[in-house]
């Protein structure tokens, strides 16, 4: 037969927590005997974390002595209101930067999907990259 | 750039991936909405974090020549604190975990090397075991740190897991992609148990079957969210975590246990293709779940037609994800009746029948993210929702396969629920024995 413990335990006028308090306690007098009496019992608890990747440090691009001359890609990731900023700052550059090329691009996929075919691109044919996230 | 509602998260992703000094520009909160008008002023204003104008820290950041720091390459290792907290009485313990954002902010069991022992014990496989190897750089935070079968058992003891939970524990940590997931939409998660072990955990699947009525439902949900914020740095408020409002569910999930006994239909993982005697764990991710109260017809006295409420309720969701309907026996069975003998027929008529505009599909922004892109590589469906006259009505969801059933309940009335929730992987609790 099944027993249902905790109507059992509420039968007898006794609570699951104090059951479980007693078997705490039961180990803290027991741990008592090697870290301390009565309140001053010490337990050690291990740590939930998982490991974090280490890091491998990568070197920012070399800067440019003047944007004059330059062209900067600017990529729109996909998410919202990112496209509309670059282009605002794309007329921004046409206006007071004229000697700034920009070309806009949207990222291919996802707005968190590789795009390897732009990156070769911006690297071939740029010389900066600014991206904008939106949202 | 990035908008400054990303100022921590920007600047940590960035130092995780390698790039501690990769120059980050931002601009006010939100840009989404705005007009190009009001997006030319933005860009001419000022950086609200920096305090500079835009336009020249964008100069700046791309002509001024590189720090000594800026050229540092290598390896930088990073911990995750001490292996063991204490030696330290219990109640300072829990504060030490509490604020060391290492709790769901309610006691735990504080996770003693004997504690964690036993919990071992709940499992044939070494302690040592890795279950995710930590990779820098791949997808989320959650998919980079990496942790052994007794990081599974530390989080179970604290969640209040019985050793004979353990193997379904390690069978959620086992698929390598935590819950908490951050985005700024407040997405939450459902974890489905099918199988024998059910009854084996005493896990409840009648009345109150969603509610907290059973250690193993309560705890077997809560050791998920414990899981997503210690394995994978996950549920950093401002850093990994970022939905605006959050999600109640995200304090132990919605935990579904089905009631194949009293099911008129074949259970979700044999759906899925296991063996109705195998113990699976399936997973569900979206962003939350309602009563079907609120369905045009519920309360019908006569003759309650389920199929078109649970119809309505799915004009409320957001369709780029899936749905999960959550059925009382009773409601099943009037299905039944009505002619849906399997899950797959339910789930062919509510994809036909449940329909909005194309127009209206687009204007969505949900859709704009996540299915534009996808329509623009020619991907079907999503290639043909964007290509055809706005007015022609198109499924609110991309397939039928995208809406799932699952039964359970007490039978003391026939309601259901429906979560706006998709099927993501399910996994075998069997290895883990």
């Amino acid at each position: 037969m099944k027993i249902n413990r905790r109507r059992l335990l509420s039968l007898l006028g006794t609570s699951p927590a104090l059951l479980a308090g007693s078997v705490v306690e039961t180990e803290a007098k027991t741990k008592s005997v090697r870290s301390g009496t009565g309140s001053d019992v010490k337990f050690t608890a291990v740590s939930p974390k998982g490991t974090p990747p280490a890091v491998q440090l990568y070197s920012m691009a070399p800067r440019l002595d003047t944007l004059d001359g330059k062209t900067i890609y600017l990529v729109d990731t996909g998410f919202f209101g990112g496209g509309l900023l670059l282009q605002e700052m794309q007329g921004w550059f046409q206006q007071n930067m004229p000697m700034v090329k920009t070309i806009f691009r949207k990222k291919a996929g996802g707005w968190a999907a590789d795009d390897p075919p732009l990156w070769a691109e911006i690297k071939a044919k740029g010389n900066a990259a600014i991206m904008a996230i939106g949202h | 750039m990035c908008t400054r509602a990303f100022v921590e998260l920007s600047k940590t992703t960035a130092a995780k991936r390698g790039m501690p000094l990769e120059p980050i520009v931002f601009t006010p909160h939100p840009v989404w909405g705005k007009t190009p008008a009001e997006l030319a002023v933005m860009v001419s204003g000022p950086d609200p974090v920096a305090g500079k104008p835009i336009m020249k820290e964008i100069v700046d950041n791309l002509t001024t020549p590189l720090s000594e720091a800026e050229k540092k390459t290598g390896i930088e290792n990073v911990s995750a604190g001490p292996a063991v907290y204490g030696p330290d009485t219990l109640d300072n313990l829990q504060e030490i975990f509490m604020n060391n954002g290492m709790t769901d902010y309610m006691p735990v069991i504080i996770p003693t090397e004997e504690k964690v022992e036993a919990m071992l014990k709940g499992t044939s496989h070494h302690p040592d075991e890795v279950l995710k190897k930590a990779i820098q750089g791949v997808g989320y935070e959650s998919a980079q740190w990496g942790y052994t079968v007794r990081h599974a058992a530390v989080n179970a003891v604290m969640a209040g897991c019985r050793p004979e939970y353990f193997p379904v524990v390690l069978a959620m940590a086992s698929v390598g992609e935590l819950g908490l997931f951050g985005s700024t939409t407040s997405a939450s998660s459902a974890i489905l148990i099918n199988g024998p072990i059910r009854d084996k955990l005493s896990m409840n699947y009648g009345i109150g079957a969603l509610s907290p009525f059973a250690q193993s439902n309560a705890t077997i949900g809560r050791v998920w969210t414990l899981m997503s914020k210690n394995l994978s740095s996950g549920g950093i408020p401002g850093d990994t975590y970022q939905g605006s409002q959050g999600n109640n569910l995200d304090y132990n999930n919605l935990v579904i246990a089905e009631d194949e006994k009293n099911s008129p239909w074949t259970p979700f993982h044999v759906q899925m293709g296991f063996k109705p005697e195998e113990n699976v764990v399936s997973f569900f991710l979206g962003w939350d779940i309602r009563q079907g109260h609120g369905a045009k017809g519920a309360g019908a006295i006569v003759n309650p037609m389920f199929d078109e409420q649970i119809s309505d309720m799915f004009r409320t969701m957001a369709g780029t994800s899936g749905a999960l309907v959550v059925c009382d026996p009773l409601v099943a069975k009037r299905l039944v009746e009505q002619g849906y003998d399997t899950k797959e027929k339910l789930a062919e008529w509510l994809w036909k029948n449940t329909m909005r505009t194309a127009k209206d599909y687009r204007e969505s922004s949900l859709a704009y993210v996540y299915t534009y892109p996808l329509a623009l590589e020619g991907r079907e469906p999503y290639a043909t929702w964007y290509k055809v006259p706005e007015d022609t009505l198109i499924p609110w969801f991309p397939k039928a396969s995208n809406i799932n059933f699952v039964v359970c309940g007490g039978q003391t009335n026939a309601f259901f629920q429906v979560a706006n929730m998709n099927h993501s992987r399910s996994a075998s609790i069997d290895k883990w024995m």
